[in-house]
């Protein structure tokens, strides 16, 4: 039997499993990880497959949040202001991406940082809708047919959707992966001129991307607004889209694997960082510091010693030790037709 | 009339500031196809150091010319990260920058804090023509016009300076003439560490920097820069006098004086998407 | 031996571009490289220019080596000046005047942008640029790519008087084996990454294989408009006789 086939479920019997173990304070951690895996699946596909960096992937998570909390304050069932907040997010991308996506590689990760500032001002500006810089408050809990979690089992409760909605994203971006559009995908990132010239209609493809990357940026923020039930710009700074990045990163372009061992160990170091920052005796910027120094060598790192990532080169060291199976683990952009890793072009440009 | 050409010659002088760093930005570009998002933190790091500097009782000038020399060395620091290694794709390299940017915010808390730090600037005004004019203003105006000078020289008729354009031009060839492509892009890096450093220096008194004002300045040297697709130095500064009075003029007569800031992201956006409008997908 | 390659070996990943190669060239001597396209001709350029690591093998030279690269390469959007002041760019002699006196032409054009010249007159300041090194070893890449008869004749006598009169050794990498045959005292057949055959020019000239895949056994297009500009120096030219500049 395959390998990644195992590994994955074990993985999701383990995930599925353990927050009946964890207390509200670590579910909570449980549910912002799930959410950050949703995100930068999106980012992993536009990484691998449009050859593209989004810096502004934080815009999109706090448009989805926006959405689902002013609909839902609005009166709008919390459910439908949920499976909404993806729709409208992903209609705000077509809208930006249209233009912006004609710009290679270097271009729109700036124009994506810009986007990013512009929403933030934006929510900060618009005091009726979105509550200005003091933030949204009161943002109603999540119900299906008038039927919420119970208080004390609230965060249980977050839990368990965010990992139903984790596990549908990967399932839709591993399938798409192996799919025909996907192949075509895959080509569009070899090499656009040679997509173009076989018949990909690139321009399209890289704008649903977009759009589908967005989507799942949006549904993870609506979910955070509901979980949270406060948001304001201040929950979206440049920070988060950069942490989105460095998840992205460090996991690597691989489908599945890649979001989700790049969230889990960023929050974890995040989790130790704070630990040590709020050690007593440690400045007041203790905590914001760690987190910069580390986030930015961390970024630095990965990119000059291990620039596909930690799957791929845990792939590749496994497989030159000759314990994979024919066929290679989770199918991802980075593996070739015969699962022999080949460069993903997207970095080499 | 008088408030009008106050808020222009503010406007001159801080788009003047704009177009050194996006200066910045081109030099490095053009030579090593790197967007440098590190190229705000030359300006941070050069303004929050001729501070400490000038603290510690350093005169005028020197500290500056210290402070401007530390962004030079800061700046020749980013290229040796970013582009050191050989085959380092340039994408990865961006990230690099990315990195590095983040990674500076650590350092500069580290050593001057989190809090706003600013100096003192040249006293007094000056008349020009009817139009009362701060003496800094006049000072960053005279010093951009300098440097843009001397950078034309360098450019166009030095060997080295031609050596550099070379790499723009067809990095393959200038690797087959000898010329080390890496070793180019060290010093274009080290100019343009430069070239943000004194941007910092003539910005910080008008306007107190903090450790992450290097986002707003990167993000107005880089709408400065894209007036010319990222390539040509004499649009950079057009383009940086444009956003600079147009800035000026936003908070200067607008209710929202904290749109300011959103002209240079609109701008950004909005030449971006002229400027895909205009070529064929996917060309440089 | 001005160059002397040994066993060269260049991959590119898992794909093998040289296996193997062989090859050296004498001071004075004009050695033809020919083989079609895809045999690994400009990845031997290269890597002698030291631009690609070898997997094995050696490279000795003794003295420099400049290449005309293929398809020019020129920096387009400088001036003709500038392209040739920076291919002395390890020399530092910048002297311009004897590169003038070889083509009188670009000192007209000193100043011109070199993406605005014709591509006979690119071909030249390429030349021009690469003898700005001061090479004892001239290595062209595809001299006659895309250029007219006539001008393909004159470039290769330029060449060829450069290596009467100033005994500097060229490594001549051309597609048109015809050409290169003509000019060249001694060649070399690369395929597939590895030598063919190696030899004088007239031996392999007269040779079945070299006659039938090279020279027009079954005589392509562009070999037939290129006859009748090489033809006429086929009879003097070739043997070492003399070739009138």
């Amino acid at each position: 039997m395959r390998l990644g086939f195992w590994l994955g479920l074990a993985a999701a019997v383990g995930s599925l499993l353990l927050p009946l173990l964890l207390y509200d304070a670590e579910l909570t951690i449980y549910v912002f990880i799930g959410l950050s895996i949703i995100v930068v699946a999106g980012l992993n596909l536009l990484y691998g497959f449009a050859g593209q960096v989004s810096l502004g992937q934080g815009a999109f998570y706090a448009i989805g949040a926006y959405c689902a909390g002013i609909l839902a304050r609005r009166g709008i069932p919390p459910l439908a202001a949920l499976l909404l907040a993806p729709v409208l997010t992903a209609a705000v991308a077509v809208v930006v991406g249209l233009p912006v996506l004609r710009l290679r590689g270097h271009y729109l990760a700036f124009a994506t940082l810009a986007f990013q500032l512009i929403v933030l001002s934006i929510a900060g500006q618009f005091r009726e809708l979105t509550g200005g810089d003091t933030g949204l408050t009161g943002i109603p809990d999540l119900t299906v047919a008038g039927v919420g979690f119970p208080l004390e089992r609230r965060a249980f409760g977050y839990a368990y959707l965010t990992w139903v909605l984790t596990a549908l994203a990967l399932l839709l971006v591993h399938n798409l992966v192996a799919s025909r559009p996907g192949r075509g995908l895959r080509a569009l990132a070899t090499s656009e001129a040679a997509a173009r010239g076989s018949g990909v209609p690139v321009g399209r493809y890289k704008l649903q991307v977009f759009a589908l990357a967005a989507a799942f940026a949006g549904l993870a923020g609506g979910v955070y607004a509901f979980f949270l039930s406060y948001i304001a710009p201040g929950s979206f700074p440049i920070l988060l889209s950069i942490q989105f990045l460095v998840m992205s990163a460090v996991g690597g372009v691989a489908v599945v694997w890649g979001p989700v061992l790049g969230a889990v160990l960023i929050y974890i170091l995040a989790q130790v960082l704070q630990t040590i920052g709020s050690q007593p005796g440690m400045p007041l910027h203790a905590p914001a510091e760690l987190n910069y120094a580390v986030y930015g060598l961390v970024l630095i790192l990965i990119m000059l010693l291990l620039p596909e990532g930690i799957v791929p080169a845990l792939r590749s060291a496994v497989a030159s030790g000759r314990l994979r199976s024919p066929g290679g683990a989770a199918p991802g952009m980075a593996a070739g037709p015969g699962g022999a890793p080949v460069p993903p072009p997207a970095r080499r440009q | 009339m008088s408030f009008f050409l106050g808020v222009v010659s503010s406007g001159v002088a801080t788009g003047a500031a704009f177009a050194l760093v996006a200066t910045g930005f081109v030099v490095i570009h053009r030579v090593t196809r790197v967007v440098n998002f590190a190229q705000g933190v030359f300006s941070v790091v050069a303004g929050m150091l001729c501070a400490a500097l000038l603290t510690l009782g350093l005169p005028h000038f020197l500290a500056e010319v210290v402070a401007i020399l530390a962004a030079i060395a800061a700046g020749f620091g980013v290229g040796l990260v970013a582009i050191g290694r050989r085959g380092t794709p340039p994408l990865a390299s961006l990230i690099i920058t990315l990195g590095v940017g983040v990674l500076s915010y650590a350092v500069v808390i580290l050593l001057w804090g989190d809090g706003p730090v600013s100096f003192s600037m040249l006293q007094g005004q000056v008349d020009v023509g009817g139009v009362t004019m701060l003496w800094q203003y006049v000072l960053i105006v005279a010093a951009t016009a300098v440097t843009f000078g001397a950078l034309m020289l360098f450019f166009n008729l030095t060997y080295v300076g031609k050596a550099l354009t070379a790499c723009y031009s067809n990095p393959h060839a200038a690797r087959l003439v000898g010329i080390d492509v890496r070793r180019m892009g060290l010093l274009a890096f080290a100019i343009g560490g430069g070239l943000g450093g004194l941007a910092g220096v003539l910005l910080t008194p008008l306007q107190p920097v903090e450790f992450d004002s290097d986002v707003s300045i990167a993000i107005n040297g880089f709408a400065a820069a894209i007036f010319g697709g990222l390539l040509r130095p004499g649009t950079a500064l057009v383009g940086g006098l444009v956003l600079g009075v147009a800035e000026a003029l936003v908070s200067g007569y607008s209710r929202y004086a904290s749109l300011q800031s959103g002209v240079a992201l609109v701008l950004i956006l909005g030449i971006m998407v002229y400027q895909a409008g205009r070529r064929p997908e996917g060309a440089e | 031996m001005i160059l002397e390659v040994r066993e060269l070996v260049v991959r590119y990943g898992q794909a093998t571009a040289l296996d193997g190669v062989s090859l050296e060239v004498g001071e004075g001597e004009m050695v033809a490289l020919v083989g079609p396209n895809g045999a690994g001709k400009t990845t031997l350029l290269n890597t002698i220019s030291g631009l690609i690591r070898p997997a094995s093998g050696s490279i000795r030279t003794a003295g420099r080596v400049v290449q005309v690269p293929e398809g020019r390469q020129l920096f387009g959007d400088m001036t003709v000046e500038d392209n040739l002041r920076l291919g002395a760019w390890r020399v530092r002699d910048r002297n311009l005047s004897h590169i003038y006196e070889l083509f009188p032409p670009l000192s007209e054009m000193r100043r011109r942008r070199a993406y605005t010249l014709s591509g006979g007159e690119q071909q030249m300041v390429a030349v021009g640029r690469a003898l700005m090194g001061g090479p004892q070893l001239l290595a062209v890449d595809e001299l006659s790519l895309g250029l007219a008869p006539l001008v393909v004749q004159n470039l290769a006598e330029h060449v060829v008087r450069l290596n009467r009169e100033s005994g500097m050794a060229v490594l001549l990498v051309e597609q048109n084996a015809r050409l290169a045959l003509d000019i060249c005292a001694r060649a070399y057949v690369l395929e597939a990454g590895r030598l063919a055959m190696a030899g004088q020019s007239a031996e392999l000239r007269r040779s079945p294989a070299v006659q039938a895949a090279y020279l027009g056994g079954a005589v392509g297009e562009g070999e037939a408009v290129r006859a009748p500009a090489t033809s006429p120096r086929t009879a003097g030219g070739g043997e070492g006789g003399g070739t009138a500049p």
